[in-house]
């Protein structure tokens, strides 16, 4: 099947009236749920993962790609509305939409992020159309050992480009890859820290862990913000955009979803860094750099386009190589397996429908977002006004919907009222949670591809440097893991320095 | 000396690989394999051993964790407590009924006081939601003692 004709089959299952409004209905619902302040992509996807069991996979796709861009775009409004990004590579948004909708510009606000949304999305779609099949092609020739590397790579990535202490996100993922090894392992049969409980024999789902670590421990700070009003009550003001603010922003938002789609590609990096990268680049390249963080529409629409580039770019890994690159993907990936879709080099030959479906929702989705959502977001947006304590209690009543929903037992409820908690106390300690989320979903794949990579090898490691793509991608795991960590030492060791000559002078 | 968080934190990290490696080292052998099943665990329990000493070294970047208003900890608990009820009763009651109990207790708890719209609300959505799933997604959630 040629590009063109796949893309044609693709969007004959989208632009169907039944698939429109799937989209629809994700967009608005994932709008919805990405306005919470905290909640963000992660959460509406693990939260409609049970609706979508059972239905047909080609709609649900739709269904989940609306979700994925209404909910990154219920962020930016939440960031713009309220000034409470949903997640960090929400945060840049802040600085220009908070204050122009301050000015009492916050239609317009929400007119440019989602203008610039859409082309980040529209660009980055358009270059993984072109880019993942031939990234396929590489990977077909991968075996266990690439695998194996490119995973390690990918983790090593993220938790050294996490906010904060290298070793805590290093720790994070860890425990997350050790929470992958609870229950039955696949080649021998053994049944590995299930301490006997039938529960825990085929391991922990990942939604348990997803809505836990995320959502519900989410729950905690919204419970004692629950006596702040954060509600929006200034007016929204126009939509429109004049020509000559659309001219100001085309090359801005063209060159940051260029690069917020490289950025994306690569593993590890995704939205967040985009986002801020996106910022600063436009602030050094424009002409007025007085104005941002005083309500420029550049400063807004730049990191806009980067992340919402950036988080189809993360896609390319996800659909080529089967390998998700980032907490946000790495649910994608729990989503599509559930719809009974394997990503991976072997889809776009085997089956180039759903590959293409997958790409056609992304685009529709993409492009219901900016004609039909953002004229309802003054409307959505009044649903802010639902007092917080009725709010906590509904969160909460998604999480356990969404855990029982898909596995029917209450003992999966009790291990998310668990992973609630660790991730409370993860948050309070700044042990960041992305890393462990990814680790435990890549952990089981991980573990497959190393003893298979062994087996072949007869056990000797030397496998995986023979090899040159996977020495190199190992070369690089191991240089993120080991920069990061010696620059901390060489921190701590002129600390000490400073310190030691502090009480000699005393 | 254990005064910050990252002395205590190394050492809990430190007493959680140990046990892990612990329970690593009595898996099971299985002869037929080349790698069996208790490699991986005990990399990851070094890993994390390695990691536990490495943070129990490290200089606190961040200033000491904020501490919680008074009486915060308390309501938390007091959430927590409902989320148990609610997961506890959730097969006994059903799901429209522990629903129900729980989001207008729940939301009172936290100091919403309109008694009318909480019991519409409260009553609504998990009506809705539970027709919502039975008829249209065919997941059956537990119906419990209601006749439906």
């Amino acid at each position: 099947m040629s590009i063109f004709e796949g893309i044609l089959t693709g969007f004959q299952v989208a632009l169907s009236l039944k698939g429109l409004s799937f989209v629809f209905i994700g967009v608005v619902t994932g709008t919805i749920i990405g306005m919470i302040p905290g909640l963000g992509p992660i959460t509406a996807i693990a939260v409609m993962i049970p609706i979508t069991y059972g239905m047909d996979p080609a709609l649900a796709l739709l269904l989940m790609a609306g979700v994925y861009y209404g909910s990154a775009y219920g962020g930016a409004a939440s960031s713009i509305l309220l000034n409470a990004p949903g997640e960090s590579m929400a945060v840049p948004t802040t600085f220009d939409g908070y204050p122009l909708a301050k000015q009492g510009k916050a239609g317009k606000a929400l007119a440019i992020a989602a203008l610039a949304s859409f082309t980040g999305g529209t660009i980055s779609v358009i270059l993984l159309t072109l880019f993942a099949p031939f990234l396929a092609k590489v990977a077909i020739s991968f075996g266990p050992a690439e695998y194996f590397a490119l995973m390690l790579m990918g983790l090593m990535t993220v938790a050294s480009f996490s906010s904060g202490s290298t070793i805590k996100a290093l720790i994070s993922a860890t425990v997350g890859f050790i929470i992958a090894t609870i229950g039955i392992d696949s080649q021998t049969g053994t049944a590995r820290f299930t301490f006997g409980n039938i529960n825990l024999m085929e391991g922990i789902d990942f939604l348990v862990i997803a809505l836990g670590l995320f959502a519900l421990a989410e729950v905690t700070s919204l419970i004692r913000e629950r006596k702040e009003r954060s509600m929006f009550d200034s007016e929204f003001g126009s939509m429109k955009l004049s020509k000559a603010e659309v001219k100001e922003l085309s090359v801005p938002v063209t060159r940051q979803s260029l690069l917020g789609f490289i950025i994306g590609v690569l593993p590890g990096a995704g939205g967040t860094i985009a986002s801020f990268l996106g910022y600063i680049t436009e602030k050094k390249l424009s002409k007025k750099p007085e104005e941002f963080g005083k309500g420029s529409i550049v400063g807004l629409a730049a990191p806009e386009s980067a992340n919402n580039s950036a988080s189809s770019g993360a896609f390319v890994p996800l659909l080529s190589l089967g390998i998700p690159g980032s907490g946000t993907t790495a649910v994608m990936l729990g989503a599509l397996i559930v719809l009974g879709v394997q990503p991976g080099p072997l889809m776009i030959s085997d089956h180039p429908d759903i590959f293409w479906g997958v790409i056609a929702s992304m685009y529709i989705g993409n492009v219901i977002l900016l004609i039909l959502n953002l004229p309802l977001i003054p409307y959505i947006s009044k649903l802010l006004k639902v007092p917080k304590p009725m709010l906590i209690s509904l969160v909460i009543m998604f999480c356990i919907i969404g855990v029982y929903g898909i596995s029917f037992r209450t003992f999966d409820l009790f291990l998310l009222v668990i992973f609630g908690i660790i991730g409370y106390f993860m948050a309070r300690m700044n042990f960041p949670a992305a890393p462990m989320l990814l680790a435990f979903i890549l952990g089981g794949m991980m573990e497959r591809s190393l003893r298979q990579a062994l087996t072949i090898s007869d056990g000797s490691l030397l496998i995986f440097v023979q090899k040159p793509i996977s020495a190199t991608l190992l070369a690089i795991a191991f240089l993120s893991f080991i920069v990061p960590l010696l620059k901390t030492w060489r921190k701590r060791k002129s600390d000490g320095n400073a310190e030691e000559t502090d009480s000699q002078a005393s | 000396m254990i005064n910050t968080m990252n002395k205590k934190m190394g050492i809990i990290l430190a007493v959680i690989s140990a046990i892990y490696l612990y329970f690593s080292f009595m898996l099971p052998e299985y002869p037929y394999v080349p790698v069996d099943s208790d490699a991986v665990p005990i990399v990851l329990g070094f890993i994390l051993l390695f990691l536990s000493v490495l943070l129990y070294f490290s200089k606190s970047e961040e200033s000491e964790e904020e501490k919680l208003p008074k009486g915060e900890g308390k309501v938390i608990l007091a959430v927590l407590g409902f989320v148990l009820m609610f997961i506890l009763l959730l097969e006994p009651l059903g799901f429209v009924l522990t629903t129900f109990l729980f989001i207008s207790i729940n939301s009172r708890f936290l100091g919403y006081k309109k008694w009318v719209s909480n019991i519409i609300v409260s009553l609504a959505l998990p009506l809705s939601i539970y027709f919502l799933f039975v008829s249209f997604l065919k997941i059956q959630l537990p119906s419990g003692i209601l006749p439906f």
